[in-house]
């Protein structure tokens, strides 16, 4: 079954992001950015077994992981947001951090707003309120870094895609 | 016979002569500008057989006498082309239907995209929907009076430079020539304009 791809993705683009896409696009991030930390957790205790002969075991309320995994996380936002205006997430989603006029987002605004994105945990997930009913969807640490997400894939492409496949399968005939 | 001649002649060319100065001094005398200014050239027009004129005319023969290359090195093609709307042409294209119904829709069937593009594309198209219908949700229950900006600023009136085109970066919607719906989607919302300047 080809999947649809309605007129709506395409004139949908350069709007501002909805709430959905941008969760999703959050958990993969969160999912993939700790796959890769886990992974090299991995990889430092298999070396250091390795050199030293000593078995390296992690524990999750070690202060050293915990550090490293906050540090970790910004690193991996901030550089995304600030090199590209997103993450992979948001590449997967097609979704992208603009400075709020729709403008290409200065890399310190990235840096910003990965600092500042905490916040919006902080405050009992508030801050993220502001996706819902914000009238231009911007969570608050899109306020504080003066940023805003869009969506920014090729919905035009993918529609073209789809209707050539539809047509395609129209070709075949049943059986062949 | 001769007696009658010698008379005839002399006085034949007489006459011719006489009649010869009497034409010419009533040519000089006559303004014909303003007599042809006079002729209805619409009526005379009107009683010509056109098609039967042109029927006569052997266009193959007057072609070959043309030199076509030379009257087209003398066409300046660009100022032709300036005055040619080609994005209003290119608007009146039908690209689904090109894509439905020539071969072009198999080479880009072929040559674009796996398995993953289609399930990326679905994802994405999925994601896009449930936002409006999340969206769509939030604004009934605010009871907005005033329909939230759908782009930032730059987007929609293209005042800014746009943000860095993405490698799948797609064209610009018109706004004033919204898409056909789809049969089985869901109605666009009438307040959220398409951005103008969206990622070109």
């Amino acid at each position: 079954m080809t999947p649809r791809i309605p007129d709506k993705s395409v004139t949908a683009q350069g709007n501002y992001a909805g709430s959905v896409s941008r969760f999703l696009a959050y958990a993969i991030d969160l999912f993939a950015s700790s796959a890769v930390y886990t992974l090299v957790l991995a990889a430092i205790s298999y070396v250091v077994q390795i050199v030293s002969g000593k078995q390296v075991s992690w524990n999750r309320q070690d202060i050293v992981v915990v550090v490293t995994y906050v540090a970790w996380e910004f690193f991996y936002f901030g550089y995304s947001w600030a090199v590209s205006g997103r993450t992979f997430g948001m590449a997967v989603l097609g979704v992208r951090v603009v400075r709020a006029d729709g403008a290409v987002a200065e890399p310190w605004r990235g840096v910003v707003r990965s600092l500042v994105f905490p916040l919006s945990f902080l405050l009992l997930g508030l801050g993220f309120l502001g996706i819902l009913v914000q009238r231009e969807r911007r969570a608050l640490h899109d306020l504080i870094a003066g940023t805003a997400v869009i969506y920014a894939w090729d919905a035009r492409a993918a529609r073209l895609r789809f209707l050539a496949r539809e047509a395609e399968t129209a070709r075949i005939p049943p059986g062949g | 016979m001769n007696a009658h001649r010698r008379i005839t002649d002399p006085v034949e060319g007489m006459a011719q002569r006489v009649a010869e100065r009497v034409v010419d001094l009533v040519l000089n005398a006559v303004d014909l500008n303003a007599i042809i200014k006079r002729v209805d050239l619409n009526a005379v027009l009107a009683q010509v057989d056109v098609n039967a004129l042109l029927a006569q005319v052997d266009v193959t023969a007057l072609l070959e006498k043309v030199d076509l290359n030379s009257v087209l090195a003398q066409v300046d093609v660009s100022a032709l082309l300036d005055q040619v709307d080609i994005n209003g042409l290119l608007a009146k294209i039908d690209v689904d239907a090109l894509v439905r119904q020539t071969d072009l829709g198999a080479v880009i069937a072929r040559s674009s995209g796996g398995v993953a593009t289609e399930a990326l594309d679905a994802a994405r198209s999925q994601a896009v929907g449930l936002d409006q219908t999340v969206d769509r949700w939030v604004q009934g229950a605010l009871r907005r009076k005033r329909p939230a900006p759908s782009a930032p600023r730059a987007l929609l009136d293209g005042e800014d430079t746009p943000p860095a085109p993405p490698s799948d970066a797609p064209a610009a919607p018109e706004p004033d020539a919204p898409a056909a719906p789809e049969p089985d989607a869901p109605a666009a919302q009438p307040s959220e304009p398409p951005a103008r300047e969206a990622m070109k």
